[in-house]
């Protein structure tokens, strides 16, 4: 793997540059195993393995971030190469926002895209030069098609070179 | 909780988190496929310098104001949007508390919402703590 550490500094024009770009996407499905472990995880309550009837069960809303980020269809680390970053120039999450317009059920498959929405470079008195990613994702139902969520968070890049 | 009930300055009950839990920490690196070693090896934040306590994921903390907020309002098909900023790190064995507080009250095509001030924090003793993550909630009110 190349050292992009060594390569040349990451300019604001190659952040910039960064923008509009789109991930590969990718399906994510709420398996009941994958619901029931998440909630517990999370420290809520699982929903039931053995239910019948009824319709669909109501998964965790956590599910949003969980499928936007798992099937976004580039790992962690590919995701920090395009900044011209790895993990250990200790990028760090900023902000995140989830928007439901529908919950999401357990078994359903949700359909994944998005990309690159913002980049800036900014200056802390404190922290020395960063960048600051947005990146979103949409979540279609497979099934019927309904645009069910939109994940957007953003990842902070600090530049220590720069 | 009713809807007729809630209105702004409305404060949800406190959600506590008495004990982090490092074994948690593990199970979530697995679903997450997050090969990141603090979150589960106390040896690599030794060599780091990192102490002895793995640092929760952050999705984990966001996931505890999901639940604050959801089990007020109902339950997990309750939640509309949740933003929040992520403003220091959580470690197993700290205690956890999630306050919120109702900002707004409103209809929208045909649903009653509220919006809510929300804040997780690190406890320092029972009472004082710090935040580690704030930011705002809207839930569909039953």
């Amino acid at each position: 793997m190349t050292d992009l550490r060594s390569a040349a500094p990451f300019t604001e024009a190659d952040l910039a540059g960064q923008v509009g770009r789109a991930f590969p996407g990718g399906s994510y499905t709420v398996h009941p195993w994958r619901a029931w472990l998440l909630a517990d995880t999370v420290l809520a309550h699982p929903p039931s393995l053995r239910s019948s009837g009824g319709g669909a069960q109501v998964a965790h809303p956590l599910f949003a971030w969980m499928a936007a980020t798992g099937a976004m269809g580039v790992t962690w680390d590919e995701l920090f190469s395009w900044f011209g970053a790895t993990a250990a120039d200790g990028p760090v999450f900023g902000e995140h926002e989830t928007t439901l317009h529908r919950p999401l059920l357990v078994g359903a498959t949700y359909r994944v895209s998005g990309g690159i929405v913002s980049a800036e470079r900014k200056v802390g008195r404190r922290t020395g030069v960063f960048d600051v990613v947005g990146y979103a994702m949409d979540l279609h139902d497979t099934e019927d098609g309904t645009h069910v969520a939109t994940c957007w968070n953003s990842i902070v890049f600090p530049r220590r070179n720069a | 909780m009713t809807a007729a009930a809630v209105e702004v300055g409305t404060e949800l009950p406190v959600y506590d988190v008495p004990s982090v839990s490092a074994e948690k920490m593990k199970t979530m690196a697995a679903l997450l496929s997050d090969p990141t070693p603090i979150h589960w090896d106390v040896e690599t934040l030794q060599a780091l310098g990192m102490g002895d306590r793995p640092v929760n994921q952050g999705p984990l903390n966001m996931s505890y104001v999901m639940n604050a907020v959801t089990g007020w309002a109902g339950g997990p098909d309750r939640l509309r949007r949740l933003r929040v900023r992520f403003l220091g790190t959580v470690l197993a064995g700290q205690h956890l508390r999630v306050r919120a507080t109702v900002t707004g009250v409103r209809e929208e095509v045909g649903a009653r919402l509220a919006d809510c001030d929300v804040v997780l924090e690190v406890l320092r003793d029972d009472t004082a703590g710090e935040a580690v993550l704030s930011g705002t909630a809207t839930v569909v009110l039953p």
